[in-house]
């Protein structure tokens, strides 16, 4: 049968038309898993019950794999009546299980902040939130850019889990191709090197956004 | 069907979890000390190469990677056992991130070592094997247990190419037993007993080093 | 502003700013502050010194609630310390504080270091707490890196900005924690000059250093703590002239030599 290159490179603009499901997979998981792990970081950081209950989640979560989860969410939300779409689970799946990863990037990003700007935050009389949102939040940010930029190339490399749940990613498109035309070599090679070239230039702008940022940092 | 029975029915992948596991180290430790130490000690066009084939394994996704050997192979004429190429693109995937920990510790070693070691009159390669690397080994000690995690949860993907793991004969039950919520909290609770003591062992390992 | 104004911080000399009466701390089992009595005058000018580990640093800080005690009383004409955060807060208010590692906010200019509690705290609005900035700025003689960040000035440009910041609040109180500790040599003049430059105006101050130079020349009055105790508490002149106990005559000998 060989490699038939022709066939290839047919493949392309059916697959490239994928891209945009790809990317909104990636973008929005990286902002659900943002938001839920920044929440879970806070959580844990008060303490207390919850505090402990999401420490013991966080650790769950970062010891099951990413499939699991789909899989989970997949199965087990209908049987709750709860029906959403393939797309929609995967978001919230890859969001869920990201947001393990994310919760100890803030973690790490707080506690780099010195114990002093709290105490100089306290001794001019800024409340919590002021203090928060002043003096800690923009210097966590900054700490965690780098970090974050890194779990976004991450989450992009992990959309093509979606195509399992049969949402039409670039895997998925590339399957749909293969069972119509019985060949999967060319697609899904085509698919691979579309996704490696993707997560080079993405790894690439984050790290001109990293070294934009510590040129900043170093004003 | 009882939440026992699940249990051992999704039990019976874990031989082959263990196995690809394994196997994917065989592929995964040699790949990150040869070229982690590439990276290190090669500059100009040998160190693009070497870093060009990291990339490879480290940048692209895995299940892609894995569906693409999986399928292409056997067009190249190269026919290898589902259990093999799994180890083959699991295992040199980790590599891949490892072998940026193991360049990453080599490079954090103070160049007084380096000296201290030509001082004494050692080879490179004595430098790098006696002082260099067991340094660096031993740093880096927590980042290769968070990859040998990685791997474990990675060993999910080899359900899509009819391997019988763990994840698998969760499906394989859930097609017989309608109970979702049985089956793939089981699922999710058999990788947690697997991966949480290695996670501990990480932290322990971690404040070891620390102190 | 009149000219002939005094100075906002300067007081009645006779009324007693802070009160600190039977003050008790413990670190877990550590015992770090001891029977602490101390009357803080309106205008007074006191240092704190002893060696390291004596438990001033403590002391200071305790002053204005960044660390709670467990024993005693801190009382302010008004209100009273630890009673509740609503009372520590309003303490607070009344207090600078001056760290040794200066803790300026890395991510915003040094004008906006010195007006975000202007802004925040007493709702100034921004025109107004420039302005009040820039006075203080000027008055630590900085006025020309108002558009710069932290990272772009040395150690003694940022304690003078450090100072600057708590001065903006017009405390009636400034608390300076080992303001030059943290500093390279050549610098530690240029803080200390800007800091008798502000006792000379009449502010109240609790200043915890080594310079004995400084207080020499600035304190009216030396408190010598050691382990968790004050030990001495006497006029600069006395203290400087011939200090009764041994332990801070050996310290007073040990500082000097350098």
């Amino acid at each position: 049968m060989g490699f038939n290159l022709d066939f290839a490179l047919s493949t392309i603009p059916t697959i490239m038309e994928a891209l945009g499901t790809t990317l909104l997979a990636t973008v929005l998981s990286c902002l659900g898993a943002s938001a839920l792990g920044f929440t879970l970081e806070m959580i844990r950081r008060g303490g207390g019950a919850p505090g402990l209950a999401v420490r013991f989640l966080i650790d769950f979560i970062r010891s099951t794999p990413v499939l699991a989860w789909l899989y989970f969410l997949y199965f087990v939300m209908p049987f709750y009546g709860i029906r959403l779409g393939a797309m929609t689970v995967g978001i919230l799946g890859l969001s869920l299980y990201y947001s393990g990863y994310l919760a100890e990037v803030f973690k790490a990003g707080i506690d780099a902040i010195p114990k002093g700007q709290q105490e100089a935050a306290r001794a001019l009389s800024l409340n919590r939130r002021d203090t928060v949102v002043f003096v800690i939040a923009p210097q966590m940010l900054r700490n965690v850019a780098a970090p974050l930029g890194n779990y976004l190339v991450s989450i992009l490399k992990a959309t093509p889990y979606l195509a399992i749940l049969a949402v039409p990613e670039m895997l998925g498109r590339a399957f749909d191709i293969a069972s119509e035309t019985y060949r999967y070599a060319e697609p899904l090679t085509v698919a691979g090197i579309l996704f490696l070239g993707l997560a080079l230039i993405v790894a690439y702008g984050v790290k001109r956004v990293e070294q934009r940022l510590l040129a900043a940092g170093r004003r | 069907m009882s939440t026992f029975n699940i249990w051992l029915g999704i039990l019976q992948g874990l031989g082959t979890t263990a196995q690809v596991t394994a196997y994917g180290l065989v592929f995964a430790v040699p790949f990150a000390l040869v070229f982690g130490v590439a990276q290190f000690l090669t500059t100009g066009m040998t160190r693009f190469l070497v870093t060009a084939i990291i990339e490879f394994w480290r940048s692209s996704a895995v299940v892609v990677l894995l569906f693409v050997f999986y399928y292409v192979l056997p067009v190249m004429g190269i026919t290898l056992s589902a259990l093999t190429v799994s180890a083959l693109v699991l295992g040199l995937n980790t590599g891949g991130y490892a072998s940026q920990a193991v360049r990453a510790g080599l490079q954090s070693l103070p160049a007084g070592q380096r000296e201290a070691g030509m001082a004494l009159g050692l080879s490179r390669l004595a430098i790098l094997l006696l002082i260099e690397l067991p340094q660096a080994l031993i740093a880096m000690g927590p980042t290769f247990i968070n990859n040998l995690i990685q791997l474990v949860k990675a060993t999910s993907l080899v359900s899509l190419v009819t391997l019988t793991d763990m994840t698998f004969r969760a499906k394989e039950i859930a097609q017989t037993n309608y109970d979702p919520v049985a089956i793939y909290s089981a699922l999710l609770l058999a990788f947690f007993v697997v991966c949480y003591p290695i996670a501990l062992a990480g932290r322990w390992l971690e404040a070891r080093i620390q102190s | 502003m009149l000219a002939q104004a005094p100075h906002p911080l300067s007081a009645d000399q006779s009324m007693p700013h802070v009160r600190i009466h039977g003050l008790n701390k413990w670190f877990g089992a550590v015992h770090v502050l001891k029977d602490i009595d101390l009357t803080i005058r309106a205008g007074a000018r006191i240092v704190v010194c002893g060696p390291s580990g004596s438990g001033k640093s403590t002391l200071i800080r305790c002053i204005n609630g960044l660390e709670a005690f467990q024993k005693g009383k801190i009382e302010y004409e008004a209100t009273s310390l630890g009673k509740n955060t609503r009372e520590t807060a309003k303490a607070r208010r009344q207090t600078g504080m001056v760290f040794q590692g200066f803790n300026l906010f890395p991510h915003l200019t040094v004008l906006a270091n010195c007006t975000l509690a202007l802004r925040r705290v007493l709702l100034k609005p921004a025109r107004e707490a420039e302005e009040i900035a820039m006075r203080h700025l000027t008055a630590v003689r900085i006025p020309e890196k108002a558009k710069a960040y932290p990272a772009q000035l040395s150690g003694g440009q940022q304690q003078r900005v450090a100072i600057a910041r708590a001065l903006c609040l017009n405390p009636r109180v400034m608390l300076f924690d080992e303001p030059t500790s943290a500093l390279d040599p050549e610098m530690i003049k240029e803080v200390l000059d800007v800091m008798i430059a502000l006792a000379r105006t009449g502010v109240t101050m609790v200043c915890v250093t080594h310079e004995m130079g400084f207080a020499r020349e600035v304190a009216d009055e030396i408190v010598f703590m050691d382990e968790g105790r004050i030990v001495e508490q006497a006029s600069s002149k006395g203290f400087f002239s011939g200090t009764a106990h041994p332990r801070a005559r050996l310290f007073l000998d040990t500082v000097l030599r350098h």
